[in-house]
């Protein structure tokens, strides 16, 4: 078995983006799992107790959900799918970066755009 | 005699009353030579095992970048045929020869067939046949998939061709707006047609999107870092990112209205909440990274072409790829340009005019860094270099049209007048197609091992470059003038009469220089002359240090790259890799295998979209099945590679003279 | 003098899990990653047409009286527990146990056909109600939305039973591990997907 030609650490650093060096997760007891879990649980069932008991005003309260929402994601992307995992630089963190950030831009925009008070409906 | 029920269903609709007209007849008899000609070709001279082992279910590269090439120039000429249609219908005023309905699938198909089926399949075929060779890798990182991506293209442009016979052609336009395209208005199955192609062609260039992106971001020779990578895999992965992050709200789009028709939801009708302009909304949110997406693979291909044939190192790398990735950036935020006058209001309007104004500046910097490449160099005047130096005029004034019609109340007036079709004639042909042209004279030795004939070239450029301004020009004045665009006819007195008759004569020019084109590429097969060094043009990148065409491995050693342009490095230290390799440096090589996979998953599609399109819909569950049915029997193939001896290697190597004795 | 020649790899790369280990396999991992980029614009352009197309009711009831939310609930609770067990089954994947993998493969399929049957059942009724796509704009961007998340599920659940029958034949390899790597990347995904049509469709509705 031959060495592999260049340590992924060295590739990264060779592309002057050291934010991509891999990092790959110790396997012992799942315990980022199982807090993972609990996290997801207490995240989501949060928002929806915070909606029952209408605390807030609509607009802020939307927005504390959507938050949690987000919390949530980073939680799953974290913990479960381990996206800074990879043999090389981990290159997906700055597509899937991109790919959130043109999501909000194209939800906003739309919302924004679609806004007009024009005769079709 | 009187036919059974289902036989005359049968007739009546797939050969409707619209695709029984002299230019459909016409149409007819053209398939049914041309499948002649393919029935003899295959059956009587047995040529059928050799297309399918070497063709249909390849996996090669290379050779797929062959079957995108013939797909596009095939489909280059049946929507030329339609623009000469066109044009001979406006010439004069009056004019008889096409109907209206007639006139909007022509216009439908025409803009279709160009952007999807010929400009994207155009694009393809180069980076298939350029991108591994230019980063030293011995194939794509998904070859299967790649595959997949050319037989989803092919069988998508089958189903949108087949339309002008089989059913009717669409006619909303190549935008497809609703309501129009809505059941209530195109009862047909034209829109079908449209919908479905678009999808499953739509499939597999995402498909190809990511597989570039990954090829591009893992696969390259060890030392070429991105600050190495030859321009042309710069702008093939800026495209690929547009590509991944620009077709997913089209396949929305297109969805949602194929729901509305196929299946009474209420997106974009106009009673039930629905709203027609959501439609508009999402289309140019693909539609306007679209533009970027076929004009990127230009700009890299001119920037190798320019620094090639002025013996030149590119001036400004550095700000060459800073200017693509704003490129990118900038065009997704200014799609709202294509429907200012939808009345989002001024604050909408101006954030997008004043973005689409910003990608003038990177624009700018590319075109000024081509020219100072080209300044002090010593420049040869090949045909690629030939369409290089007609692309930097034009595509400026295609661009400074583009800043007057992002000027919004300007706008107002050039809306969807002749001056818009005159803009993006101007910069899709002086720019992308200049562009793709200048590259397929380019790589062409590097693709088939010999070159186009070079005079016969020039012949074409010109008849090309000269019928481009005459039949262009002319619209912008038209525009002027209050001609709007899709009209099928125009009444005396206008004064549109003398403009319109030139602007037809130029468009039988750039017919013209089809043929010529096509003469060429058939003359050179023949009697062109043959690249055996494997450096036709004295070039720069990887590409050309590898016999031409490349053998099945590319590569029998990866090298490692130290320089932005590493084989003219090499060339300088007074280095050829042809005595380089001797027999024990050569070892054995694992290749992708060939599978009908792709080519089946593709037939799967094709009659999955068939009878998604005549709502029979025991055809499209069977379809769908078949599609599952594929992707499963792939999933459990594990036999993907194969080795290739390192004797047959040493061969391949010793019989093109690479191999120290 | 010539170009030097790369080393070339052959085998596994030390201290890396086995999905990782095979550079083939590893770039077919970030190519899934690519993948699921184009799926978050789909989502994207569909929760994008819900934003807008929310309060375009039309003469049919709007989200406020539409929605149900014991089964919204159950369903969340079933996706988020198959998110967990789906992760257990690769972190007994990468600790070699293949007998508890297929336990927790198992119990996420479980779950996740519990969620589609769920999901289905609380269509089926809406639609009993006469609460059909064709009644307004807002009907169709939920159900289309939904609906897609739902497909996927339905996918995925196809898609994992093929690996089981893979792993059974085959055992954990490099080529069993990277498909079993890009299935749970899928299904986490989804569940992001879900969380994110739980608060801004279902617990957006309630707020109104």
């Amino acid at each position: 078995m031959a060495e592999p030609r260049t340590a992924p650490e060295e590739s990264a650093r060779e592309e002057g983006l050291a934010f991509l060096e891999p990092r790959v997760h110790a396997e012992g007891f799942p315990v980022a799992q199982v807090f993972g879990y609990a996290g997801s649980i207490i995240l989501t069932f949060g928002s929806f107790f915070l909606v029952t008991r209408h605390l807030m005003p609509p607009v802020v309260l939307l927005a504390v959900i959507l938050t949690l929402a987000v919390g949530q994601a980073a939680l799953q992307l974290g913990v479960f799918m381990h996206i800074r995992e990879s043999r090389g630089p981990a290159w997906q963190i700055v597509p899937l970066g991109l790919a959130f950030f043109i999501a909000l831009g194209l939800i906003g925009m739309s919302v924004w755009i679609m806004m007009f008070k024009a005769g079709v409906s | 005699m009187a036919l059974p029920g289902w036989m005359l269903y049968l007739i009546h609709t797939l050969f409707p009353a619209n695709t029984r007209r002299p230019t459909e007849l016409g149409a007819d008899v053209l398939i049914i030579a041309t499948g002649a000609i393919l029935f003899y070709i295959l059956i009587i001279k047995g040529r059928w095992r050799h297309v399918w082992t070497e063709w249909i279910t390849t996996v090669d590269h290379k050779k797929i970048a062959v079957l995108y090439l013939i797909g596009a120039l095939a489909m280059l000429f049946r929507a030329g045929v339609d623009a000469l249609m066109l044009r001979t219908q406006l010439a004069l005023p009056h004019q008889g020869l096409l109907s209206a309905l007639e006139y909007d699938q022509l216009f439908t198909t025409h803009g279709t067939i160009m952007i999807f089926f010929m400009a994207m399949p155009f694009i393809f075929a180069l980076f298939n046949a350029v991108i591994p060779l230019q980063i030293g890798s011995r194939d794509v990182a998904f070859p299967r998939l790649n595959a997949m991506s050319f037989w989803l293209f092919a069988f998508g442009a089958l189903l949108l061709n087949m339309s002008f016979v089989v059913g009717g052609s669409p006619s909303a336009g190549w935008t497809a707006y609703p309501p129009l395209s809505e059941n209530v208005f195109l009862p047909g199955v034209g829109q079908n047609y449209y919908l479905m192609s678009l999808l499953i062609a739509g499939i597999g260039t995402t498909m190809t999107g990511i597989n570039f992106v990954v090829t591009i971001l893992r696969m390259r020779a060890p030392g070429m870092t991105l600050m190495k990578l030859p321009l042309f895999a710069w702008s093939a992965l800026m495209t690929s990112a547009l590509i991944i992050f620009a077709f997913p709200p089209l396949t929305v789009a297109l969805s949602m209205t194929l729901i509305d028709r196929l299946f009474q939801s209420s997106f974009f009708t106009l009673g039930h909440g629905g709203m027609p302009m959501m439609y508009v909304n999402l289309f140019w949110l693909f539609g306007h990274p679209e533009v970027y997406i076929v004009v990127l693979p230009a700009f890299g291909i001119f920037s190798e072409v320019v620094a090639t044939f002025s013996s030149k190192r590119l001036f400004g790398y550095e700000v060459m790829v800073a200017s693509l990735v704003s490129i990118m950036f900038l065009a997704y935020g200014t799609w709202v340009h294509h429907f200012f006058t939808m009345g989002a209001g001024p604050a909408v309007n101006a954030f997008f005019g004043l973005s689409t104004m910003l990608i003038a500046i990177p624009t700018g910097v590319k075109i000024f860094n081509w020219i100072f490449t080209m300044w002090g160099g010593r420049i040869r005047m090949t045909v690629a270099m030939l369409y290089q130096m007609a692309f930097i005029p034009t595509f400026v004034i295609g661009g400074a049209t583009g800043i007057i019609l992002a000027t919004v109340p300007v706008d107002y007036q050039f809306h969807n007048t002749y001056f818009l079709v005159a803009h993006f004639h101007n910069v899709l042909i002086g720019g992308t197609l200049f562009g793709l042209l200048s590259g397929m004279y380019y790589w062409w030795p590097k693709m088939f091992g010999m070159k186009l004939d070079e005079h016969q070239g020039k012949w074409a450029f010109w008849l090309f470059f000269l019928g481009f301004w005459v039949t262009f020009f002319p619209q912008y004045l038209l525009g002027l003038e209050g001609m709007q665009r899709r009209m099928n006819t125009y009444p005396f007195g206008l004064g549109w009469h003398m403009l319109n008759v030139i602007s037809t004569i130029g468009a039988f020019g750039m017919g013209a220089a089809f043929l010529v084109l096509v003469y060429n590429v058939v003359w050179s097969l023949r009697h062109g002359e043959r690249d055996v060094t494997g450096d036709a043009w004295d070039g720069r990148t990887l590409e050309w240090a590898i016999p031409s065409p490349a053998p099945e491995y590319n590569f029998a050693r990866i090298p490692v790259v130290n320089d932005r342009d590493p084989w003219w490095a090499m060339k300088e230290s007074g280095a050829t890799l042809a005595n380089s390799l001797s027999a024990s440096d050569i070892h054995a090589i694992e290749l992708p295998k060939s599978t009908p996979v792709p080519f089946l998953l593709g037939a799967s599609f094709f009659l999955f979209g068939f009878g998604m399109v005549f709502s029979w819909w025991y055809v499209a569950i069977l379809g769908l099945l078949c599609v599952i049915g594929t992707l499963i029997y792939s999933g459990f193939n594990y036999e993907e590679h194969a080795m290739l001896s390192a004797d047959a290697i040493r061969g391949t190597e010793a019989s093109l003279g690479r191999l120290q004795a | 003098m010539s170009l030097p020649l790369a080393e070339e790899e052959t085998g596994l790369a030390p201290g890396l899990p086995l999905e990782l280990a095979d550079d083939r396999e590893s770039i077919k991992i970030t190519g899934f990653w690519m993948f699921l980029v184009t799926d978050v614009l789909i989502f994207a352009s569909l929760f994008a047409s819900y934003a807008v197309y929310r309060s375009r009711v039309a003469l049919a009831p709007g989200p406020a009286q539409v929605f149900h939310y014991g089964p919204v609930l159950l369903e969340t609770l079933l996706l988020l527990t198959s998110s967990f067990t789906v992760g257990l089954a690769i972190w007994a994947m990468r600790t070699g146990r293949t007998r508890m993998l297929f336990f927790w493969l198992a119990a996420t399929l479980v779950l996740g056909a519990g969620f589609v049957t769920s999901e289905i059942h609380d269509f089926t009724s809406m639609v009993g109600q006469g609460l059909t796509w064709h009644q307004s704009a807002f009907l169709s961007a939920f159900y289309v939305l939904v609906g897609t998340h739902g497909a996927h599920v339905t996918f995925g659940i196809v898609w994992a039973v093929t690996l089981l029958f893979q792993v059974a034949r085959r055992g954990i390899t490099p080529v069993t591990a990277r498909k079993l790597y890009t299935f749970s990347l899928y299904w986490h995904f989804l569940d992001i997907v879900w969380v994110f049509i739980f608060t801004f469709v279902y617990l957006g509705g309630k707020i109104g």
